[in-house]
């Protein structure tokens, strides 16, 4: 029993750390209408950047970490401007491919620059356990959890009530409508994938505090797919409670499972859960509009 | 009399043949004799590179049918291969199944593995369905590990005896690269025909509109299933061909990674165009061993880049010459060669 509640809890947690990454999904495809999947990649440079601030450099959380979000920031607005922007109004496929070639040349950039070597990642978040009776919780995610529920509040408050952030919404619905309306797409564009960034970063630091990284933690990004698809890919509220679903799922099914499969499951359940969210509802449960059909 | 300049076709099929003019018939037989002539160099390294090559090309003809044709994105193609080898070297080491058993067999447990997949392109489109094939992917990884050892080996693969037909055991890399070249022509040969078919025009029409094929009375379901089915079917040959290569089957060979390598391939070749195919996998291909032979080369005379560079450099190559060819040339290399071949036509005119 303890175990059930243990594997809940924690897969609550990890839930919650897969939504503040889908976060970052969410808020480009809405303003781009792009699915960026070179979000993982992202998400590692973010990670190197703090590493190379606070264990290279040596300098202060309160500077290495700012100094990481900007930089973080800096490269979503570059690679809006480079890659993204040359296709606006290019067909879906080229939006897939030139992400997907982002991804890998992201990586191959990191290990030029960064190397394969395993890295102990700085402990920007206290790393003692919380202990709840015979309960052990990693205190990251605890924290990480927290600023995941006050991000979303912060994004669906200024998405929602913000001038700029209600001119982004409607650039999420229609680009044409919006620009004819005077709202200027490609600032908007080039906003998201800023905030995009810096949302990466934070992740980072939530999902490696303490931990040791290499280059292939950006395989998070495509962990945390399902949380985005069930989310429905527009809503920003909606990530929270689907990766409070998802997580948990993961957990009960990790607790259940892994005795007959001797571990590994809660590597796979994400991509279970996404194939069955695509075949039984694509537009996942708080998305706009239905997936067109045929 | 004399006829002016230019071919005359006096019958349909001659007009439709693939190979027409006798300019056409000495490139042909040129290219034949090189390609059956290559082993007698003598050279592993260029024997080996010919073989994967053409395992690569299988693979990339069956995703071109899928994704350039059909329009399906198909990012698990690497997953259908691996189907297709383990298949193979499980028949074969299990059951001691002969070469002609296990070939199609392990094409056609790759194509119903990929048909499934196929399935959700009914309800799906675009992004979804590239997500979808991602899953697939780590579903296979998943399974190969987790299934009975018995079958599939886990972690430690499966390791097989050489093909044989007949009595004729291929176990030299050339006589494997006979095997490889013969498969490979059949399949191309075969894609070729089939995009010149009415399946071929009906993946064109759903590809480029599916509400319009279905208006036009093309069964839409039925053929984005058999896209799957038959890129699927293209990998699970090109995983037995490998399975033979290597006489070892292991699930790190059948990456998500290999899988955006071979999309990668079809954007720089040109997608929709079973040429485009052929070029993108020969010059990526050729690429990554010009990387390999220079890697180290380069690595001595600037150390500081340690040993990672060759495969870093590889990931910046081709990542950055897919979004150069997505933002720049999106119709890919045989675009390119269309246009020179079309300028050469009309010298001097300009096109």
């Amino acid at each position: 029993m303890d175990d059930l509640i243990r594997h809940v809890v924690t897969g609550a947690l990890t839930g919650l750390l897969y939504a503040l990454i889908a976060m970052s999904f969410v808020i480009i495809y809405r303003a781009a209408r792009v699915f960026n999947f070179a979000q993982g990649e992202i998400l590692m440079v973010g990670a190197f950047l703090v590493w190379t601030f606070m264990s290279a450099l040596d300098w202060p959380w309160w500077i290495a970490v700012p100094a990481a979000l900007a930089v973080s920031m800096l490269l979503g607005l570059v690679i809006e401007r480079v890659v993204l922007r040359p296709l606006v109004g290019e067909e879906l496929f080229a939006f897939v491919m030139v992400t997907i070639g982002l991804l890998i040349f992201i990586r191959g950039v990191v290990l030029v620059a960064w190397g394969p070597e395993v890295r102990f990642f700085p402990a920007v978040l206290p790393v003692e356990a919380i202990r709840i009776g015979s309960l052990v919780i990693d205190r990251a995610l605890v924290i990480g959890g927290g600023l995941t529920l006050v991000l979303a509040a912060i994004a669906s408050w200024f998405f929602n009530k913000t001038q700029a952030g209600l001119a982004m919404s409607a650039v999420a619905e229609d680009h044409q409508t919006a620009q004819s309306l005077g709202i200027s797409v490609k600032k908007s564009i080039a906003i998201a994938w800023g905030i995009s960034g810096l949302l990466s970063t934070i992740a980072a630091i939530v999902f490696l505090n303490g931990k040791g990284m290499t280059f292939l933690a950006s395989d998070v990004g495509m962990a945390a797919l399902p949380v985005a698809l069930l989310a429905g890919l527009e809503s920003i509220g909606g990530v929270v409670a689907g990766g409070l679903i998802v997580g948990v799922a993961i957990g009960v099914a990790a607790h259940f499972l892994d005795p007959i499969f001797d571990g590994g499951v809660a590597a796979i359940f994400p991509f279970v859960i996404m194939v069955v969210i695509l075949l039984v509802r694509p537009t996942g449960l708080f998305g706009w509009k239905t997936i067109e059909r045929i | 009399m004399t006829l002016p300049a230019g071919v005359h076709f006096e019958t349909y099929a001659q007009d439709r043949a693939l190979v027409r003019t006798p300019g056409q018939w000495a490139w042909f037989v040129l290219m034949m004799v090189v390609l059956v002539a290559l082993p007698l160099t003598g050279s592993g390294r260029v024997i080996g590179s010919a073989v994967v090559i053409l395992i690569t090309l299988v693979a990339v003809v069956g995703l071109q049918l899928n994704s350039g044709y059909a329009g399906q994105i198909n990012m698990g193609q690497s997953a259908f291969m691996g189907v297709g080898a383990y298949t193979c070297a499980a028949l074969s080491a299990k059951l001691d199944m002969p070469l002609w058993i296990t070939l199609p067999a392990g094409g056609v447990c790759a194509a119903l593995f990929g048909a499934i997949f196929g399935l959700a392109a009914l309800r799906i489109k675009g992004f979804y369905l590239a997500l979808t094939t991602i899953a697939a992917q780590y579903i296979f990884g998943f399974l190969m590990l987790k299934l009975p050892k018995e079958w599939f080996g886990r972690s430690e693969g499966l390791r097989m005896e050489p093909a044989s037909l007949f009595g004729f055991v291929f176990d030299t890399d050339a006589r494997i690269y006979y095997l490889a070249l013969a498969v490979a022509l059949v399949m191309v040969t075969g894609a070729w025909g089939l995009m010149r078919s009415r399946t071929g025009r009906a993946f064109v029409a759903v590809r480029d509109n599916d509400n319009a094929a279905e208006v036009i009375g093309i069964d839409v379901f039925r053929y984005k299933t058999l896209a799957f089915f038959i890129g699927a079917f293209y990998a699970g040959i090109a995983g037995v061909l490998w399975a033979y290569y290597v006489r070892y089957v292991q699930v790190d060979q059948f990456t998500l990674w290999l899988s955006i390598w071979y999309v990668g391939m079809l954007i720089v070749g040109g997608m929709g165009s079973i040429l485009g195919a052929i070029i993108g996998t020969i010059v990526i291909r050729l690429f990554q061993e010009l990387i390999t032979v220079a890697g180290p080369w380069v690595i001595d005379v600037w150390p500081s880049l340690g040993g990672q560079f060759v495969f870093a450099a590889m990931n910046m190559l081709l990542g950055g010459l897919i979004m150069l060819f997505v933002i720049f040339e999106p119709r890919g290399l045989v675009h390119r060669w269309n246009i020179m071949k079309e300028s050469y036509r009309i010298w001097p005119f300009p096109h």
